[in-house]
């Protein structure tokens, strides 16, 4: 017995020092969806009140825990002749209860009170005129003043990002101006999802029926650290966030390649692909986010799509305009561009000097398909499209990532998805929606390699 | 009358000329060959010399009813321990394919509910049952065949919930607690899923399994103890078999409503979570966590009272504070009544609502902790052995602690906001339910399967399995935490690469593995102790135990007490053997008429079966005929309903039946 006793006793130590020794070569803390390296106010609070906690139960446990073992060190029956001695049976002592009591309630008013403004601080923006608040928080007026709005809805299994004070949607890659508050309106017209972004703020559930409400603001020192915002926060408008961030590393690596793109994921079962459901968010300068909000209230303006061509019409040089091109297949319409100032008259048949193809055969042919694979039925390009049943692909080429933060957003991947993108997603829906079945044809891409490949340099060359 | 002592207990009085003659007027009523017993031809109520598969399918006795509690618990704790085991393996990599993306959902549902309403719940009935009767003195519970169908009840829960494996859509795949509207019909990812009805409908069994329970035992309690034993003189672990029935009685009417609305809404059109109609998802989460909260106080308050037992008897002290243990239990139970929100921090209830749920589940803090200082407070001067039961006992309160920890961490809403959903929730309610309530049941396995079986059953195995079972468990779950924080959320069933997640999945999945072998060897020990020949006999206490149980000889005699015994201390095993004259117990006199009996019954064992097919048949009463429609057929619903019915009538008729046994004195 007094062998099995030692054993116990020593087993703590064993565990410990195996753990530590693990510990030592993989604890690292600022993975990708890590709450433990905030980037924004609310995380940073979040992680604060977390580690006054985690300061509360080192003590607590070397307390209460330290107590047992040397209850259990000193009170051990060494012998079997000590195993059978009676010792004095007292019944309790409520001196003793009293004051623990005492002190574990003071313990916990330790952890209420920063427990009540945080829960405060994350369902309210701060108010822009309470310039004591802001001051305590850090923040200057201006970044609530010019705080943007972003409505969330939840869908099986991505997500919509639309911007109301702009007029445009997005999907899966919330871009957003990394100095401003960002108020995030939460609906789904489905089941209950949830929107965590770990490194800017705790997360929301989307209730149906109900709308829910969070806010973030970045913390661009953090972001940027050492370097500048041009190495931390590239620019997403004109794809050098993308380039970035796959030139810096493969997707599977582990720690962001830039400051400034932060990972999230749906956080409440909602089915079947519920663990494919994240998403991205993407922190810019505010002359970088202003730049991307223009691009994308010119791609889905109706008035700004490119027009058939007018023989009445002179064009000047760079212009864009819709033409037929038989090669591409009867009735095939393709953009051209003007060279130079056209007369009218002067269409790209006639003068196919004046004008160059906008764009190559490969997407001119993507784009036909587009509309003849039924893509369109799901997924709007150059429209706002709310309501529609996919992602909106308008700009796709600027996006980093594909099938909601699940891939990168490069050819290999896009190609592997349009193949069968139901043996990456199992079961989701662009392969098992209503109405989609082996006669559909997207279910018949997987040989149709030329297909594929237009259709890719249509996506991507949304850009 | 020679029994009586010198100082009689002044709550007992002595019988008059009256109560004699009444007495022996009952002999002649009981007697079996009395001509006045109800004669039913139909399912006779069979008699004191049955053995056999019939024995065990009509045996109300409390000890037997126990047992099948227990062996069909360690039979599902299987099951749900190899769909855990699933589950580990899936997550051993990124992207892995051991498991669809809907198995796995179907997985981590039947996980749970099995090990919540199949395994802990029926564990800590099985103790209910077999240890409280002995603890107070009695000869049974108050409704024996109630008993009786409460078990029945128990494994008819338990087939429906698993025969959902066979039908349309398999096993659910909506999580253990269900959320609408991911239940609706609309949203269901295979036509005509009925795996949410199977779960529906295995759910309100065992509801009506637990209720019924719960009845008998506060029943017991309240009426059935010896005379002597007051209220503050009960065992703790009987205390805490009251508080649970409380506990039942009051929670489970929330989920119960909660699966009507919810059938009615999936089965008949109702809109009680359709926000589509008006209906509120919200509701669903209220009225199940209403439940759900008081729920796991009811799962972890039995091994709080089985570690009550034992701490005592390992320190040879009695328990630190017993009545503040008592109270603390009580205010835990009702507490846990006004603290269920906290499961719903994120789902934007408003900040004054968060605000109050937060502060009052730091409340409840407070009740938890003074149970650990007096747990503490016990060993402290005492005489500590390390025997397996004060093993898992201490294991129990290390790693309740922990848990609790993390528990106080998630009540801070800011905490929460980064917590909730994620795997640091999974670390949390892993370490008070198995470091918590399995490792408590498991103590109380090796602390009275002797008394059971009267045979002790290996050290060395039992301190084998502790540490298994320890270091498997805090292997699997105390990474959850630190995956947790760097972000990977539960009910994933899988991640990507580049999250940094496989080193510390692999190491978890390395203990499950460990801990699922710790427990089999267990399971293995404990029933190989039913009939291996060659363990130690038991003897009336091994332990040197302190409680009423222990002055029984082992395995219990049928009748449990020859004499029924007149209580005049708490503790009463430890007074009789240390304790001062005037503290001992003594005997009720028998008189001639000898301890009697009841025969066993078929009626809870055909009205369970009722039950059964009345679910079954509300399982499939809907068929689509030839031109489309629907049709809506309840035969097969109405005639199981009317079995069960029947059932309840004829137990009503039967009489009480029975015979007589004539123990010597200390024949117990």
């Amino acid at each position: 017995m007094i062998s099995i006793v030692r054993k116990f006793i020593h087993l703590p130590r064993f565990i410990i020092g195996a753990l530590l020794l693990l510990a030592g070569s993989c604890s690292r803390i600022d993975h990708k969806q890590s709450a433990l390296d905030p980037k924004g106010l609310v995380a940073q609070n979040q992680y604060d009140i977390f580690m006054l906690s985690v300061w509360i139960t080192i003590f607590l446990f070397c307390a209460v825990g330290g107590c047992l073992l040397y209850v259990l060190w000193r009170y051990r029956a060494k012998t079997a002749e000590e195993a059978k001695e009676i010792p004095s049976q007292s019944h309790g002592n409520s001196m003793v209860e009293t004051g623990l009591i005492v002190v574990s309630a003071i313990v916990l008013v330790i952890l209420a009170v920063p427990t009540l403004q945080g829960i405060v601080l994350l369902n309210r923006v701060p108010d822009a005129n309470d310039a004591e608040s802001l001051e305590k928080l850090g923040l200057d007026r201006s970044q609530i003043d010019g705080a943007i709005t972003v409505n969330v809805t939840g869908k099986r299994f991505f997500w919509v990002f639309e911007y109301p004070q702009y007029g445009i949607v997005t999907a899966n890659e919330l871009v957003f101006p990394a100095s401003k508050a960002v108020r995030i309106n939460l609906r789904t017209e489905d089941v209950i999802h949830s929107f965590w972004v770990p490194k800017l703020a705790g997360k929301m559930d989307l209730m149906p029926g109900q709308e829910n409400f969070m806010w973030f603001i970045a913390d661009q020192q953090k972001i940027m650290g050492e370097s500048d915002a041009a190495t931390s926060m590239p620019a997403v408008h004109d794809g050098t966030m993308r380039a970035k961030v796959f030139a810096k590393q493969k997707f599977t690596d582990e720690f962001e390649p830039v400051g400034g793109l932060f990972y999230g994921q749906c956080a409440e079962f909602c089915g079947n692909s519920h663990a494919y459901m994240s998403f991205r968010a993407l922190a810019q300068t505010d002359e970088d986010f202003d730049s991307w909000v223009k691009r994308f209230q010119n791609a889905q303006n109706p008035n700004l799509q490119t027009k058939s061509y007018d023989p009445q019409s002179s064009y000047p040089k760079g212009s864009l305009v819709s033409f037929a091109d038989p090669k591409l297949g009867s009735g095939a319409n393709r953009e051209f561009r003007s060279i130079r100032q056209t007369s009218p008259g002067q269409s790209p048949q006639l003068n196919p000097g004046a004008w160059e193809k906008a764009h190559s055969d490969d997407y001119e042919q993507g784009k036909q398909l587009f509309a003849s694979l039924q893509c369109v039925q799901c997924h709007a390009v150059n429209r706002t499209g709310l309501g529609a049943k996919g992602p909106n692909l308008t700009l796709y080429g600027l996006r980093t990532s594909l099938a909601a933060g699940w891939m990168r957003n490069d050819e290999e991947s896009l190609s592997k998805w349009l193949k069968n993108s139901n043996e990456i997603k199992f079961g989701n829906l662009m392969w098992n929606g209503e109405g989609v079945d082996d006669r559909h044809p997207l279910r018949n891409l997987e040989n149709d390699d030329e297909k594929v490949n237009q259709l890719i340099a249509y996506l991507l060359g949304q850009s | 009358m020679l029994i009586y002592s010198d100082n009689p207990d002044p709550t007992f009085i002595e019988p008059s000329n009256l109560q004699i003659a009444m007495a022996t007027e009952s002999i002649k009523y009981l007697a079996p060959d009395a001509d006045n017993k109800a004669k039913t031809q139909v399912f006779p109520r069979p008699g004191q010399h049955t053995t056999g598969l019939v024995d065990w399918l009509t045996t109300i006795d409390h000890k037997k009813i126990g047992l099948m509690y227990g062996l069909t618990a360690l039979f599902f704790l299987i099951i749900g321990g190899i769909e855990a085991l699933l589950i580990r393996s899936q997550l051993w990599d990124h992207n892995m394919a051991v498991l669809t993306n809907r198995e796995y959902n179907q997985m981590f549902t039947m996980h749970g509910t099995t090990m919540v309403f199949l395994v802990i719940m029926p564990l800590s009935a099985a103790f209910f049952n077999f240890i409280m009767p002995l603890q107070i003195g009695a000869r049974d519970v108050a409704f024996p065949r109630m008993n009786a169908l409460s078990l029945w009840c128990f494994v008819g829960g338990g087939i429906i919930l698993n025969l959902s494996w066979f039908f349309t859509g398999g096993s659910p795949a909506i999580g253990w607690f269900g959320y609408a509207p991911l239940t609706d019909t609309r949203f269901a990812e295979v036509i005509g899923d009925m795996g949410p009805d199977f779960w529906i409908f295995s759910l309100q069994i065992l509801g009506v399994a637990s209720l019924l329970a719960s009845f008998n035992f506060i029943t017991t309690i309240i009426n059935m103890r010896a005379p002597g034993m007051t209220m503050m003189r009960l065992p703790v672990f009987t205390w805490m078999t009251l508080i649970v029935s409380f506990l039942i009685i009051l929670a489970f009417p929330a989920i119960t409503i909660a699966l009507v609305e919810l059938m009615f809404d999936r089965t008949y059109g109702t809109n009680f979570y359709d926000f589509l109609e008006g209906g509120k998802p919200h509701l669903w989460q209220h009225l199940f966590w209403i439940f759900g909260h008081p729920e796991v106080y009811i799962l972890i308050l039995p091994a709080m009272g089985i570690v009550s037992e034992v701490i005592p008897v390992f320190s040879r002290k009695p328990l630190f504070g017993y009545g503040l243990i008592v109270f603390s239990g009580a205010i835990i139970g009702f507490m846990g009544f006004a603290v269920w929100s906290h499961h719903m921090f994120t789902t934007g209830m408003g900040v004054v609502a968060t605000s109050a749920f937060a502060m009052l589940t730091m409340l409840i803090a407070i009740p938890t902790g003074v149970k650990i200082f007096n747990w503490i407070g016990t060993m402290w001067g005492g005489r500590i052995r390390f025997d397996t039961p004060m093993l898992f006992a201490l294991g129990f309160i290390t790693m309740f602690m922990i848990g609790g920890f993390t528990g106080i961490m998630h009540s801070s809403v800011p905490i929460d906001a980064q917590h909730q959903d994620s795997y640091f929730v999974v670390a949390h309610f892993h370490y008070v339910l198995i470091g918590g309530a399995l490792f408590g049941l498991f103590c109380g396995f090796y602390f009275w399967l002797p008394k059971l079986t009267g045979r002790m059953m290996s050290e060395k195995v039992g301190k084998f399995v502790f540490t298994l079972m320890f270091l498997g468990f805090n292997l699997t779950f105390f990474p959850m935490h630190y995956l947790g924080m760097i972000g990977q959320p539960r009910r994933t069933h899988t991640y990507n690469e580049g999250h940094g997640f496989e080193t510390w999945n692999q190491i978890a999945t390395v203990g499950a593995f460990i801990l699922g072998v710790g427990i089999a060897i267990g399971v293995l020990q404990f029933i190989n102790s039913f009939f291996n020949k060659k363990l130690k006999p038991a003897g009336k206490n091994p332990w040197d135990a302190r409680t009423l149980e222990w002055t029984l000889s082992s395995p219990v005699k049928e009748y449990n007490f020859a004499r029924t015994p007149i209580i005049k201390a708490r503790d009463q095993a430890w007074e009789n053997n240390y304790g001062p004259k005037e503290n001992h117990s003594e005997k009720e006199p028998l008189d001639d008429h000898g301890v009697h009996m009841p025969d066993r019954s078929w009626w809870p064992l055909i009205t369970a079966l009722g039950l059964l097919g009345l679910a079954i048949g509300m399982l499939f009463h809907r068929t689509i005929d030839p031109s489309g429609e629907l049709v809506r057929d309840y035969t097969y619903p109405i005639i199981a309903g009317a079995v069960a019915i029947l059932g309840m009538i004829m137990w009503a008729l039967e009489g009480p039946g029975g015979y007589h046994l004539f123990p010597k004195e200390d024949e117990e």
